[in-house]
């Protein structure tokens, strides 16, 4: 037997599964090979010690933990048609806490504007359902609340001070504009005079030549 | 520094493995899947009940983390839950499966941790070989359950994972040759060759640690 074919057999060995006849023929290797007797040692002296090792318990709270984790009870392992697995996808979605959540905070959104847009809730009758009245009543409510915003922003004091300071160089560049054109015109009419006296000069001169 | 004694090898004692897994165990396994199969909730917490602790043992084991174990099998029976029904009790046992899942897991965690064990500070390191020692010189006699189990754990540690998980599948999982080729998807040889040289490595790891083999 050579020290490959020993290692091959060499865990049927420490089985304790080897046949007699290959087993006398293994110990007799043994016998004769330190490299392979050790080796044999140090296998059955760890599959011995390994023996003595108390198992790993899992702790107890580990099996209710993936108990509650796995989605028992749904029926994920049917098969499912088309349109079930759509709504079921739809109706899972919107059960997750975070949209709950997000749906209960956009209502507090609009709650909040309302609020401040003193939209006052009151009982509904058959009467409020009516689309004509519903239209006019967002329509007047849409128009007193752009009314009640441009006064609120027209009464802002950072608004204010910024118009009268646009105001203030608007006239100002107003009566630049007019005191300059009034210089302008007094120039152009000066330059009229002066033209229409040197004119005859000129005519003069030739006339001499 | 005291030495530790452990039970001296035999040359011809009794095979160390309890046929653990019986017919029947095998036949409530099947029975087990189809009723889950069949969408029975109390079929899923059976099933869960009874595979815990090996699919947790084989975790601790890979990663000596209680946590992380802990982590990985609840991943394990979550995939379990959605995958079922590629199971077919015809082609091999739910038992090889399962372990063939939780090992690809393992090696999934093993691949993405790879960064973090490379970063893992050397102060650790010592403290982790002072802990063991301090389990040994404890001891005056033979190691035996929970320290020997801590030995064994930091032993574990030192071997590659090819060589860890065969360790770990034959000689603390008790399944056979055949099926830990199949979980490992390599010929029975390979499992043996690898076994010996993972035990024997382990030996020499666990005389550095002042245990007698």
């Amino acid at each position: 037997m050579t020290c490959a074919e020993l290692e091959i057999l060499l865990c049927d060995y420490v089985d304790g599964t080897l046949r007699a006849e290959e087993r006398t023929v293994l110990e007799g290797h043994l016998a004769g090979c330190s490299a392979c007797a050790e080796l044999a040692k140090d296998v059955t002296g760890v599959t011995a010690f390994i023996e003595t090792v108390a198992p790993a318990e899992p702790p107890a709270e580990l099996l209710t933990r993936i108990l509650h984790e796995l989605p028992i009870g749904r029926p994920s392992t049917e098969k499912r048609s088309w349109w079930r697995k759509w709504i079921g996808g739809w109706v899972h979605g919107m059960l997750q806490p975070r949209y709950v959540m997000g749906m209960a905070m956009t209502v507090l959104s609009f709650s909040m504007i309302a609020k401040f847009a003193h939209i006052e809730p009151r009982q509904l009758r058959p009467s409020d359902l009516d689309p004509v009245k519903i239209w006019a009543g967002i329509d007047d409510r849409t128009h007193r609340m752009w009314d009640r915003t441009m006064k609120y922003y027209d009464n802002l004091r950072l608004v204010i001070e910024i118009q009268s300071r646009l105001k203030e160089w608007t006239d100002q560049e107003q009566a630049q504009n007019a005191e300059g054109s009034k210089q302008k015109a007094t120039v152009s009419s000066g330059q009229k005079a002066e033209g229409s006296g040197q004119k005859p000069e000129a005519g003069t001169s030739e006339k001499k030549r | 520094m005291a030495t530790v004694a452990i039970p001296a090898a035999k040359w011809n004692w009794v095979p160390p493995y309890p046929q653990v897994r019986t017919a029947n165990n095998l036949d409530a396994d099947a029975q087990l899947v189809e009723r889950c199969l069949a969408g029975q909730d109390a079929a899923w917490e059976d099933l869960v009940k009874v595979h815990t602790r090996r699919v947790y043992s084989i975790c601790y084991r890979f990663t000596s983390s209680d946590a992380e174990a802990q982590d990985l099998t609840q991943d394990v029976f979550l995939r379990v839950f959605k995958n079922l029904r590629s199971f077919r009790s015809g082609e091999g046992l739910f038992v090889v499966w399962l372990t063939r899942l939780t090992r690809n897991l393992l090696i999934d965690h093993y691949r993405r941790s790879r960064m973090d064990r490379a970063t893992e500070s050397i102060e650790d390191q010592v403290k982790m070989l002072e802990e063991t020692t301090a389990v040994l010189s404890r001891t005056d006699g033979m190691l035996a359950g929970r320290e020997a189990s801590e030995v064994l754990q930091a032993g574990l540690q030192k071997l590659s994972p090819e060589l860890r998980e065969t360790v770990i599948l034959r000689d603390l999982e008790e399944l056979e040759y055949r099926e830990i080729a199949q979980v490992l998807n390599v010929p029975e040889g390979t499992v043996k060759s690898r076994l010996n040289r993972g035990r024997a490595e382990l030996a020499r790891v666990l005389r550095r640690h002042k245990v007698r083999i």
